[in-house]
């Protein structure tokens, strides 16, 4: 292992659903430990995570949780002045007149705005648990030496704003790329384009857009190629499905955001019998 | 009696959720021109108004599948959140610093002693304008989505709409589209979820009368969906499924049945050909292919549920 060399981050995302963003995901990480690499995958998609599940693994004891000050009212200090209901962006706080606010935990983003505009100090932070880390170990192991670490995010059900979420499974994967000193680190997006796709992707050196070659991977590639622009993240494409639909729409993208498609995964039955098994760890990407 | 609000969701992206949604849509407007015999016994012959309801702001692609991706009739940009604008002239370093502090999402940070936005994690809540102790942060709207409306060629309005990608607020812009659908005269809204199940997928699900839920017989297809199900579930919504390339993992599949039970609505299997299809943009209920026959059974199948209640 050369420790010189630097930690590569790279980001796997799409836009759409269902591209196959965690299949590659797998298979890009099992192509970079038979290189010898230490490679860390991060499951991002902490709404439904999959990457576990596709490498047969369960989600036992968490390593780590994550939390997140949600509010809680004083009633001895409160004089119902109605500051906290107005002030809450996320409609959250509901006030009757005359009555003392009622916090909606289902609305709140944990902002903390309520707590600052108070002027009697009544709101008071709450920790909550809003979402589990997970580190699954002895994975993959080439020339003796282990090569494959995997960490998903799972969010609380029912959890709106799940980028907090994903910044916390970043930030515990990167620290323990840093012990053991890994050479890759794979996050794995959930699709779309917003907060918890753009948390999953900051900071990444690079990053696979992972598509098909139908109208809506095609419109779907444009939006998230966009916010990699806006993220200033080098992005290439990768083509799954490639045989099957139109490759015409996907290029034109392609071309408009100067860049490429790197590589094309052709239909393949074996593919998606292995997917729907949970064997895609076994497959061979190039 | 059927429900006024139908929502499809799934957990996983890709399992189908778009194209049943565009299918039932057109099944249900079309179901009036029928003739008599074919639509006796079927409640839904009385539903005269559909409209069609868009709303994965993140990837809309209900278009596509209805054939027509382009000629909107009207496309109104919208605001859904603000973002603060600061005044660093007046802060002093140790001020900058606590305002940094008091941001949650971590989206203020100083830099050679100014605070700085970073947008991508801004949430526009406010806490920083409510905290300034200067009162230089004012939050100012940001034009961020659009809402879009057509009239498709099935004879039923379609309204969708975007948040721009890098933007925060998916659920206001889904609670918008939704205000916008409104506003047409309706017996039945059919809703199209994004996937996941964070704040676009509870805003689309809100006052929804039912939700058919879409998976495939895969390990991540079944995980998703029980996860989706605990929203459905916290909303107290009935629910139907439907398994989607039921075929590629036929006992999967029925393990997936056995655990559905009588919630079961129906199985679609998969098809090579509707790639092809779509990418020539040709609505599944035009083509001859098995999928459109198993879909119109679904048709039939929500019918009967739905007049048996």
């Amino acid at each position: 292992m050369n420790s010189k060399q630097k930690l590569k981050k790279i980001g796997i995302t799409g836009g759409k659903g269902g591209t196959g963003k965690s299949t590659v995901s797998v298979l890009f990480a099992n192509k970079l430990i038979k290189e010898g690499k230490k490679v860390i995958l991060c499951d991002c998609d902490v709404e439904c995570p999959n990457d576990y599940l596709l490498l047969g693994e369960k989600l036992k004891k968490s390593a780590g949780k994550v939390y997140a000050e949600f509010p809680k009212l004083n009633k001895k200090k409160c004089s119902k002045c109605g500051l906290c209901a107005r002030t809450c962006r996320n409609n959250a706080i509901f006030q009757a007149p005359g009555k003392y606010p009622v916090f909606i935990k289902d609305l709140c983003s944990a902002c903390g705005a309520c707590q600052i505009v108070c002027p009697n100090k009544a709101i008071t932070p709450e920790k909550e648990e809003i979402g589990k880390i997970y580190l699954n170990n002895k994975q993959r192991i080439a020339n003796n030496e282990q090569n494959l670490w995997l960490i998903t995010g799972l969010a609380k059900s029912g959890l709106e704003e799940t980028g907090p979420v994903v910044a916390e499974t970043k930030k515990f994967a990167l620290n323990f790329a840093k012990k053991i000193k890994a050479d890759y680190i794979l996050f794995d997006t959930a699709a779309g384009t917003h907060c918890p796709v753009i948390s999953a992707l900051m900071g990444c050196d690079f990053a696979y857009a992972v598509t098909e070659p139908t109208p809506m991977g095609a419109y779907d590639l444009n939006l998230i190629l966009d916010l990699c622009q806006k993220l200033k993240i080098p992005a290439k494409v990768i083509l799954n499905q490639a045989d099957l639909g139109d490759k015409k729409g996907i290029q034109k993208i392609v071309e408009k955001f100067k860049t490429k498609v790197e590589k094309e995964i052709p239909y393949s039955r074996e593919l998606i019998d292995a997917y729907s098994r949970g064997k895609i760890g076994e497959i061979d990407f190039y | 009696m059927i429900p006024k609000r139908i929502t499809i969701i799934s957990g996983k992206g890709g399992v189908g959720k778009s194209m049943l949604a565009s299918a039932l849509a057109m099944l249900f407007a079309q179901n009036k021109n029928l003739p008599r015999s074919t639509r006796q016994n079927l409640d839904s012959f009385r539903i005269k108004k559909v409209v069609a309801v868009d709303c994965d702001v993140d990837a809309p692609n209900l278009a596509i599948w209805l054939g027509e991706p382009e000629n909107w009739k009207e496309t109104k940009k919208i605001s859904v959140s603000e973002k603060p604008v600061i005044d660093n002239s007046k802060l002093t370093q140790k001020e900058a610093k606590q305002c940094a502090e008091k941001c949650r999402f971590n989206a203020l940070g100083v830099e050679k002693g100014m605070l700085k936005l970073n947008p991508f994690l801004c949430e526009g809540c406010g806490a920083c304008e409510l905290f300034c102790p200067k009162g230089v942060i004012k939050m100012r709207p940001v034009k961020n989505g659009e809402i879009k409306i057509k009239k498709t060629k099935y004879n039923f309005p379609l309204v969708s709409g975007q948040l721009f990608p890098g933007e925060t607020g998916s659920g206001k812009v889904v609670t918008e589209i939704k205000r916008e659908a409104e506003r047409f005269k309706y017996d039945l809204m059919i809703i199209d979820s994004a996937p996941g199940t964070g704040c676009p997928v509870i805003a689309s699900l809100q006052d929804s009368n039912f939700a058919i839920l879409v998976t495939e017989p895969t390990p991540s297809g079944f995980s998703d969906l029980k996860r989706v199900l605990k929203v459905v579930n916290h909303f107290n919504i009935s629910w139907g499924l439907v398994i989607n390339k039921w075929d590629i993992n036929p006992r999967l599949s029925s393990k997936i049945e056995k655990w559905a039970g009588r919630k079961l609505l129906g199985k679609i299997s998969y098809d090579k050909k509707v790639f092809k299809a779509i990418a020539d943009f040709k609505p599944i209920l035009e083509t001859d292919l098995k999928v459109k026959k198993e879909i119109k059974e679904i048709f039939r199948g929500l019918n009967q549920l739905w007049q048996d209640r």
